[in-house]
């Protein structure tokens, strides 16, 4: 047993709780799939979907504080199913990270439990827990009440209120991941939240507004043949638009047709665009020192004629994936245009540059 | 004077010390028998509790407060509760299921506590991931399956046993096959998990357990971080408050002190008993360096011609005492950790069986337990050698170096006779103090213990004058012979070397007789007891309970299976759990009130109204939960249970010598209906005429292999083996004291013998031979030895009516019959008074051949 403790740990999450967790043993005739035509009923479908493999509610934002400070955060609740004997069990990991601008410091945190008393999601409306984090939606309204912690470091209050209506991504209430029939998943997003709150690192608290995103998405498979990760990115525009995109990075090196990006129009009207109307190009990157993985975390994203730089605040905003063993790149950006003036803020994901996504995400 | 007394000590002490080798050596050794007793007792003590200790230590290293139920066990409702309550504080709550477990055996001995008992721990294996490295005791989910049992590596060679193999295990009635899913790894800098820990996945455990939707208790841990300063007390606060009656908040104090509680009255006995073993031994330390002064009289009688300051001899004296101590705790500190390693066996048995699993630990030494025996070693002589110190320096040159030696008597000893009548005056009126109790219901006779202290003490210095009294009126003896008037002449004027003596014997001789009072009416009374309660012909108890306080139970249905049988006339149930009441840990009982009526199982303290179980506020409480929370018949009770307070009455009290935590009994249906169980902790079979119960049994126990099965006669007998077990480390300590105490009867009389060289001389000239000389000692030995020995004995029994009716009453509850072992006494009185003359002759042919 003389395994280095971040490997062997690693190990036995794969073959424990992510190995079946996320695709190894289950079958996907177990799960729905995202099916075209479907009727979604709010608020039951912002709750969780039991009958999916696989769901998450993911908030990214920027906050300002009264007195100048600027952070980035991210919380993130994930749900999947696994077998356990003839029973279904469900996990619920979760990621919280936030970073302080001013400081550059980055600080990131994992939960995993099982689904019961420390860990749940109602399937009749938004109300998702992990351990002592949790994000609901108000009853009656839409707005939502995130509340997490960063290890004991940092506490976040945040209310979220929607300005813009809510957005379902793909063709007919599904968004393509790959070619085969199963890589779809339902795509629900606020685009535009109007954040307000207190964060809280160390022992100062700080009053905070700002504006996050909110995506909830849930399928029974992700990744397609050939894929091996994906780069992801929402842009709050000082317009009024926002933008979000992806791209499914193949093994070959090239983009896989089902990438997409869509552009929110500042009235919410949605615009969404193949895979040949955009270009994403990295324009630096950044080598972890903590998993050697490099990121390419300054990209420039091209469409119909406008161009978007997204720079990084901080280089290391890095999630360590020490549950997972599947570290990825989530930070916050600005947004600068062709003339290098900055026209928003966006968060940047890069997923698949340490670590096999394949055999997490993978079709079974 | 630093340097006079070095020089002093280099050439004259030291001198003494190469040319009397051997005697330094013996006086080394007694410093370090007294020393070394104190230490193996202090460390059996303190390992056998370490197995409870270490236990907790092992699963809850950084826990912050542990929350359990006041009585049975969490709902798993309570934990969402809790972190609802918490908020968003960052903190980790851990939720376990433990019980204790033993291996199934296909030949069973029968002999209660003979198979191991493990802690089996059912831990939520996902969420102990996010603790990463403040995972509890190395329980780093790294198995590679998670259905099965993890174990220590240590278990695992213990019981030859590898991963992927089964082990088979008893639950409650049933036997289950556990499979070894892994090793618990040793993680650096914490402490290895106890060998018998067992841990599991929490819903596997919970269904082992048949605990589905319940937990024992939850261990919260908080994350540190300058976001939440003050998370750790806020925390304990609001679960104190959202639990209010509902559960327990118990921080790291409390739970040590809980567990020590537990075992509080058994390890004060012990830490007392080898403090009077060291007071015996400082009588002896005393007699050694008497006779050290003695020897260098002459030298003392040069150097103060010399000039040397009566100041500078004294600090001399002190200062090798303080060697000889230093020297003399450095080989007891040895003896101690190498006697302890035998007693924490003895101990920790007794233990396991009168509390529950622990194990067996190493009696591992501490650097504070060393300063404190080579303390304890170094003040004993020190304190011991004052007195001699003192007289070297103050005794004039002239005199130290004449022959004649005046003996050391004079005014002071009317004062020490007076002082010991005193002294048991005091501890009459001690013996009368009521017990200091604290808030968990522990309860420390501290009265009762000076009064034993006092008591001894007394006797011992009045044991002096009863040997003037006795020489007094033995005088017409003279008579007889030369060698009579001789011995009874050093007898009639006892100097304080025969005082000493008779002292030492007397404390030792004393209390060894109050233990054995105390030990024999314990035996009286148990056997009483158990004729009186144990009147069915067969017991039946779960093949896992192997302790008194295991918990595991027997199904309905096996029930049913058992009171089917043709040959049972009449099956009772006894049901049980333990709960936390005013803080400290007790038992609730449900039991058949007609059965136990009608068969009139019980021994009353004091009566209940005749059907006492109809009124249902009305319940029974042992002689041992009155004491401890100082109720009375009559008094209200607020009974803990997963359904709320039920408040009760005490109806009656009945004698109960099983625990001496106490226990309340209601009947079967309420308490069935309070804790939610149906499960049977002990059954009681009446068989039909003509059935025999060996052949009943036998036959159950191949149909229920999870089941322990004895008849009357053994469990009988199985219950007076355990009680005997309690006492089998107190009988080493007395039979080391009563060695001591003999060992210092020879060496008074080799001192007196060395003080009177001038006189030996003179009786050979009167004609007196080296046999005549060697009878008269034997017989000063035989006066000594007599007299010390009397006076043991009889002030031996008040101190077992001490024993039995304050310390025992005030410690356990307990009401014994006083029974006195008049052969046992005789027969230990004689050896003693043997074992005396003996040495006395031994000495003086060694002195008289010189």
């Amino acid at each position: 047993m003389n395994m280095n403790p971040h490997r062997s740990l690693k190990l036995w999450l794969q073959c424990l709780c992510l190995g079946g967790l996320l695709g190894l043993s289950c079958k996907a005739e177990d799960f729905s799939v995202a099916q075209p035509g479907r009727t979604f009923v709010f608020p039951r479908d912002h709750g969780s979907h039991p009958e999916f493999r696989t769901e998450w509610w993911y908030v990214t934002g920027h906050l300002d504080g009264s007195n100048g400070q600027r952070f980035g955060f991210q919380a993130t609740f994930f749900r999947q199913a696994q077998p356990d004997g003839e029973q279904i069990e469900h996990l619920y990991l979760a990621h919280a990270a936030l970073l302080d601008a001013k400081t550059d410091n980055f600080i990131s945190e994992e939960k995993l439990n099982r689904e019961g008393w420390d860990a749940a999601s109602s399937t009749t409306q938004l109300d998702v827990r992990n351990s002592q984090w949790s994000l609901r939606m108000i009853e009656g309204s839409e707005r939502l009440k995130l509340s997490i912690t960063v290890r004991a470091d940092a506490a976040l209050e945040l209310e979220l209120t929607p300005s813009k209506p809510l957005v379902i991504f793909g063709k007919d209430g599904v968004s393509r991941k790959g070619s085969s029939p199963n890589a779809a998943s339902h795509y629900l997003t606020f685009p535009r939240l109007q954040a307000s709150g207190t964060v809280r690192v160390g022992p100062t608290s700080h009053a905070v507004t700002g504006e996050a995103w909110m995506d909830h998405e849930f399928s029974s498979s992700q990744l397609d043949e050939g894929q091996v990760g994906w780069d992801w990115a929402a842009l709050h525009l000082h317009d009024g638009r926002e933008v979000m995109v992806y791209r499914m990075r193949r093994e070959d090196g090239l983009t896989d047709a089902a990438s997409t990006l869509a552009i929110v129009g500042a009235d919410g009207k949605l615009d969404q665009r193949p895979r040949d109307a955009f270009e994403w190009k990295a324009l630096g990157s950044w080598p972890s020192p903590h998993t050697k993985a490099t990121y390419p975390n300054h990209v420039r994203i091209s469409t119909g004629g406008e161009s978007f730089e997204l720079r990084p605040l901080a280089n290391d905003q890095e999630q360590g994936g020490s549950l997972t063993g599947l570290p990825y790149w989530e930070g916050a950006c600005d947004v600068l245009d062709a003339k290098g003036k900055v026209i928003g803020r966006a968060f940047l994901e890069l997923a698949g540059y340490a670590g096999d996504l394949r055999r997490h995400l993978g079709n079974p | 004077m630093i340097a006079e007394v070095l020089i002093i000590l280099r050439r004259c002490a030291l001198r003494h010390w190469r040319l009397a080798f051997k005697q330094q050596v013996v006086l080394v050794l007694i410093l370090a028998l007294g020393t070394g007793v104190y230490l193996a007792m202090r460390l059996a003590n303190r390992a056998a509790l370490a197995g409870f200790e270490r236990f907790t230590d092992g699963v809850t290293r950084q826990a912050d407060w542990t929350v359990q139920s006041a009585a049975g066990s969490l709902p798993m409702s309570a934990l969402r509760e809790m972190r609802d309550a918490l908020g968003p504080r960052p903190l980790h709550l851990i939720p376990l299921v433990e019980s204790t477990v033993s291996p199934a055996i296909v030949e069973d001995t029968l002999v209660i506590g003979s198979r191991p008992t493990w802690r089996l721990v059912g831990m939520d294996f996902i969420g102990l991931l996010n603790l990463r490295n403040d995972a509890p005791a190395g329980i780093d989910p790294r198995a590679s399956v998670r259905h099965g049992v993890l174990v220590t590596d240590g278990f695992a060679k213990q019981q030859r046993i590898a991963v992927g193999e089964s082990l088979r295990v008893i639950v409650n009635e049933r036997i289950e096959p556990l499979t070894i899913a892994g090793i618990i790894p040793r993680i650096p800098d914490l402490p290895a998990p106890p060998d018998h820990l067992l841990v599991m996945d929490l819903p596997d455990a919970q269904r082992l357990l048949g605990k589905q939707d319940h937990i024992d208790r939850v261990e919260v841990l908080a994350q540190r971080g300058d976001a939440f300063p003050s998370v750790r007390d806020e925390t304990g606060a609001l679960l104190k408050q959202v639990g209010a009656s509902r559960w327990l908040v118990l921080d790291r104090e409390d739970k040590r002190v809980m567990a020590g509680t537990m075992t509080e009255a058994f390890r004060l006995n012990l830490t007392i008993l080898s403090l009077l073993a060291l007071f015996v031994g400082g009588y002896l330390i005393f007699q050694a360096l008497d006779g050290v002064v003695l020897r260098r009289r002459e030298e003392i009688g040069i150097l103060k011609s010399l000039g040397i300051t009566d100041a500078t001899i004294q600090v001399v004296f002190l200062a090798e005492a303080l060697l000889l101590g230093l020297f003399g705790g450095s080989v007891g500190v040895l003896l101690g950790w190498a006697g302890a390693q035998g007693a924490v066996l003895a101990v920790t048995r007794t233990m396991s069986a009168l509390y529950g699993a622990t194990n067996a630990q190493h009696a591992s030494l501490q650097l504070d337990e060393v300063g404190l025996s080579l303390a304890i070693a170094i003040v004993t002589s020190v304190i011991a050698a004052w007195w001699p110190a003192r007289m070297a320096a103050r005794t004039p040159p002239a005199q130290m170096m004449g022959q004649h030696i005046a003996p050391y008597a004079g005014q002071r000893y009317g004062r020490i006779e007076w002082l010991g009548a005193l002294l048991m005056l005091v501890a009459l009126g001690l013996a009368e103090c009521p017990v200091w109790r604290w808030s968990s219901g522990a309860r420390w006779p501290l009265g009762g213990y000076a009064a034993a202290g006092l008591w001894v003490l007394g006797a011992s210095l009045v044991g002096g004058a009863v040997l003037r009294w006795m020489a007094q009126w033995a005088k017409p003896l003279g008579r007889l012979s030369a060698v009579v008037r001789v011995a009874l002449s050093h007898l009639r004027q006892p100097s304080v070397r025969h005082r000493f003596a008779v002292a030492a014997l007397a404390s030792a001789v004393a209390m060894t007789a109050g233990m054995a009072v105390m030990v024999a009416s314990f035996d009286h009374t148990m056997r009483s007891w158990v004729e009186r309660s144990m009147k069915a012909d067969i017991y039946i108890s779960s093949a896992g309970a192997q302790s008194a306080s295991a918990m595991h139970g027997i199904s309905r249905s096996t029930v049913d299976a058992l009171r089917s049988s043709p040959e049972v006339s009449e099956l009772a149930v006894l049901q049980a759990t333990q709960i936390t009441f005013q803080g400290g840990s007790t038992w609730v009982m449900g039991s058949e009130p007609e059965f136990t009526t009608k068969h009139q199982l019980y021994a009353w303290v004091v009566a209940p109204p005749s059907e006492w179980w109809h009124s249902p506020e009305n319940a029974l409480v042992n002689e041992s939960f009155t004491e401890r929370f100082n109720l009375h018949q009559g008094d209200a009770i607020e009974l803990p249970t997963p359904h709320g307070i039920q408040h009760l009455c005490i109806a009656g009290i009945y004698a109960d010598y099983g625990n001496e935590r106490g226990s309340i009994m209601v009947p079967r249906e309420r308490f069935g209906a309070w804790f939610d169980t149906d499960m049977a902790w002990r059954v009681a079979l009446m068989l039909k005429p003509g059935a025999n119960a060996e052949s009943v049994r036998a036959q159950m126990e191949a149909t229920h292999p999870g089941l322990s099965i004895f008849t009357q006669s053994h469990l009988r007998s199985e219950a007076l083996r355990i009680f005997r077990q309690t006492f089998s480390v107190t009988y080493a300590l007395e039979v080391i004291g009563v060695v001591v105490a003999v060992a210092g009867l020879g060496l008074a009389l080799a001192s007196l013998l060395l003080e009177r060289r001038e006189e030996l001389h003179t009786l050979r000239s009167l004609g007196m031979t080296n046999g005549e000389i060697v009878r008269a000692s034997a017989l000063e030995g035989l006066g000594v030895a007599t007299v010390g020995t009397g006076m043991g004995l009889l002030a031996g029994l008040w101190l077992g009516w001490l024993l039995i009716f304050r310390i025992n009453k005030q410690c356990f509850g307990w009401t014994l019959a006083f029974d006195l072992p008049w052969g046992q006494l005789a027969a230990f009185g004689a050896a003693v008074i043997s074992a005396g003359v003996l040495v006395a002759a031994f000495v003086s042919r060694r002195i008289n051949h010189r």
